[in-house]
């Protein structure tokens, strides 16, 4: 523009002077008139509380959204319309009609296509989005929703604060009950398990990384007579293991993987595991990827996965 | 001479107190009695001794040859291109080793192949590859040329440390990415009897190798003019350096991951009490890389309990302090 300014001449040069002296004469009005607008957008916000306590400001109800973690974009389609839900991340695969949707970037965070798409909120999981780009997409416009969850309860609390913020409240609500009518029948009918069966899930062989104390594996597991095999609290939710401590926990079962699968690529790596219970008495499993580390509505069909692990005949 | 002795006993007894005090630390609660017991009554189906005996003691084996290999070689090569700042890794294979293991976590090329566990394979070839290509550019006219040396094998590093980061940036899984961040920052949680003799025969043999050389060495601390003045056949010499250097290393980091800082300050240590000439100054620097990475696996073990934390972590942490002050120790000199 400078550039263009510059090679004005003659006439062109008093028109550039009457436009800046209009400009300028206006300009506070400009943003007076920005500062009122302001002023009415603040007189409708609604404030929500997220997960992680912190404060979400909305002008109006949100009518485009998505999420930044596969487990949320499946809460999302639990209960939304597929229209208000305006895109995926590359890891989303479930339901399939998340497959229509444009893909954005999660990591890391395509900022400027979120721009491009213009959501009115977007929806995450702690640990999967970091707070500073949370932060940045807030400086940018555009609000971000946390959810956490500890226990399997917590899934379909979050169903039903997405409804309510979505204005989907029936909805949500009648989801959510239908969900936890079910896992209520597992947890009735494995209340009184005579045995708890030590549970082990490992994530990845080399390094050893399990399913530590603090993940929903472990009320999941509580759900159905079991207990997770980690028994300490780690500060991080999947902590790494050495032989020697896995040893010790002595599991009845290990979840990651099929007999063969493990074989090959877990117990040649470290023999000296062969001592396990679980893999004297043979019971290793391969749970669905998805449904193990998705805190999402099919969470009934993980626990009904695990119960099939746990109480084969 | 009689000081040098002294040393020599107290590095070898100060190796079995660290070795002793690192069998009793585990998760199995186990005194010094259940370590003795452990080994003069093994009891296979006792499963403390079980982790003493198959887990314990080749990591602390394993521990102790990775030291060793690394501390030598860093001698080696600082000998070899007459500067205090080079170490073992000088040569790209550091950072071949962790193309080759990454390219193994990334999935192009199957995790296990016949049974055999990929990663330290492909780490060996991956460094063997590396520092063959940075040999070739360091040779000029028939013959190696330190500083050419120097900086192909810094600037081949950077490559494919960039290549390295690359995949790492590409990666579509977390458990790829803790992978990598732990393989490159060493570990010796793979340690196992079928393991530990790879690197300690290698180490063992390159000893015996440069007993025979160790005047030579000495010699090229002089600089090039005057070690051919002396006598001293420099360009077969750096072969032979080089050579080991290739092997011993590749050894070390494909077992265990590249471990820093062991192969840069343990040569130090060792001029600063055994002088810069001694005649078992490769077996001494040895023995005190082996005590050092058994102490830093010790403390690593015991501060972050149970999976402790990475290795290089804990020698850099450790070994800085102690670099600084020999910097700053009046008579120590690198030339002797």
């Amino acid at each position: 523009l400078a550039i263009r300014i510059y090679t004005l001449k003659g006439e062109q040069q008093g028109l550039r002077f009457w436009v800046t002296g209009v400009i300028l004469i206006f300009m506070p009005l400009i943003f007076t008139a920005c500062g009122n607008q302001k002023a009415d957008i603040n007189k409708e916000v609604h404030i929500v509380k997220d997960d992680l306590g912190r404060e979400i400001k909305l002008s109006s109800r949100p009518k485009r959204v998505f999420a930044l973690a596969a487990s949320m974009t499946e809460m999302l389609y639990a209960i939304l319309d597929t229209s208000t839900i305006i895109a995926r991340t590359p890891q989303d695969n479930f339901p399939a009609a998340v497959y229509s949707k444009p893909v954005v970037s999660n990591y890391p965070v395509d900022y400027e296509e979120i721009l491009r798409l213009k959501p009115d909120l977007i929806f995450t999981i702690e640990g999967i989005t970091p707070l500073d780009v949370a932060s940045r997409l807030e400086e940018l416009g555009v609000p971000v929703y946390y959810q956490k969850y500890n226990k399997v309860n917590d899934v379909f609390t979050g169903l039903e604060d997405i409804g309510r913020i979505m204005g989907q409240e029936e909805k949500a609500n009648s989801v959510a009950d239908s969900l936890k009518k079910q896992v209520e029948l597992l947890r009735q009918k494995y209340a009184n398990a005579s045995q708890s069966p030590k549970v082990l899930a490992i994530t990845w062989s080399d390094p050893i990384y399990v399913y530590g104390r603090n993940t929903i594996l472990t009320d999941k597991l509580q759900i159905l007579g079991a207990e997770n095999a980690v028994q300490e609290s780690f500060d991080q939710p999947y902590p790494a293991l050495t032989r020697e401590y896995i040893l010790k926990l002595n599991p009845d079962v290990l979840l990651g993987g099929s007999k063969e699968k493990l074989e090959e690529k877990f117990f040649s790596l470290y023999p000296e595991l062969r001592k396990i219970k679980a893999y004297q008495q043979n019971r290793m499993f391969e749970p669905t990827d998805d449904l193990m580390s998705r805190p999402s509505p099919r969470v009934v069909e993980s626990l009904v996965e695990l119960e099939g692990f746990l109480y084969k005949k | 001479m009689m000081y040098r002795s002294i040393y020599f006993l107290v590095a070898v007894c100060l190796i079995l107190v660290v070795m002793i005090l690192g069998l009793q630390v585990g998760s199995f609660e186990s005194g010094l009695n259940t370590v003795l017991e452990s080994i003069f009554q093994y009891d296979p189906d006792n499963t403390t001794h079980y982790a003493i005996i198959q887990l314990r003691l080749p990591r602390l084996l394993l521990a102790l040859a990775v030291g060793a290999s690394l501390a030598f070689c860093g001698y080696l090569m600082q000998a070899m291109v007459n500067n205090g700042l080079a170490d073992p890794y000088l040569l790209g294979t550091a950072s071949g080793a962790s193309l080759g293991a990454v390219v193994v976590f990334f999935g192009f090329i199957e995790i296990s192949i016949g049974g055999f566990y990929m990663p330290p394979i492909l780490a060996l070839v991956g460094a063997f590859i590396v520092t063959l290509v940075v040999i070739a550019l360091g040779y000029r006219k028939r013959q190696l040329i330190p500083a050419q040396l120097l900086l192909a094998g810094i600037a081949l590093s950077s490559l494919v440390t960039a290549i390295v980061g690359l995949l790492t940036f590409l990666s579509d899984s977390e458990g790829k990415l803790k992978s990598v961040i732990f393989w490159s920052m060493g570990s010796l949680e793979r340690a196992s009897w079928s393991l530990v003799p790879y690197p300690a025969v290698v180490i063992i043999l390159a000893l015996i190798l440069f007993f025979f050389y160790q005047k030579q060495l000495n010699v090229l601390l002089l600089g090039e003019e005057r070690a051919q003045a002396l006598g001293v056949r420099v360009a077969r010499t750096r072969w032979v350096i080089l050579g080991t250097v290739s092997v011993v290393t590749g050894f070390a980091v494909a077992t265990s991951g590249p471990i820093g800082f062991v192969g840069l300050i343990i040569p130090h240590v060792t001029r600063g009490l055994m002088g810069a000439t001694g005649r078992f100054n490769l077996l001494f620097c040895a023995f005190i890389g082996g005590f050092f990475m058994l102490i830093c696996d010790l403390l690593a073990r015991v501060i972050y309990p149970p999976a402790g934390l990475p290795i290089g972590i804990i020698t850099s942490f450790f070994g800085v302090p102690f670099f600084v002050y020999l910097l700053f120790k009046k008579n120590y000199n690198f030339r002797g």
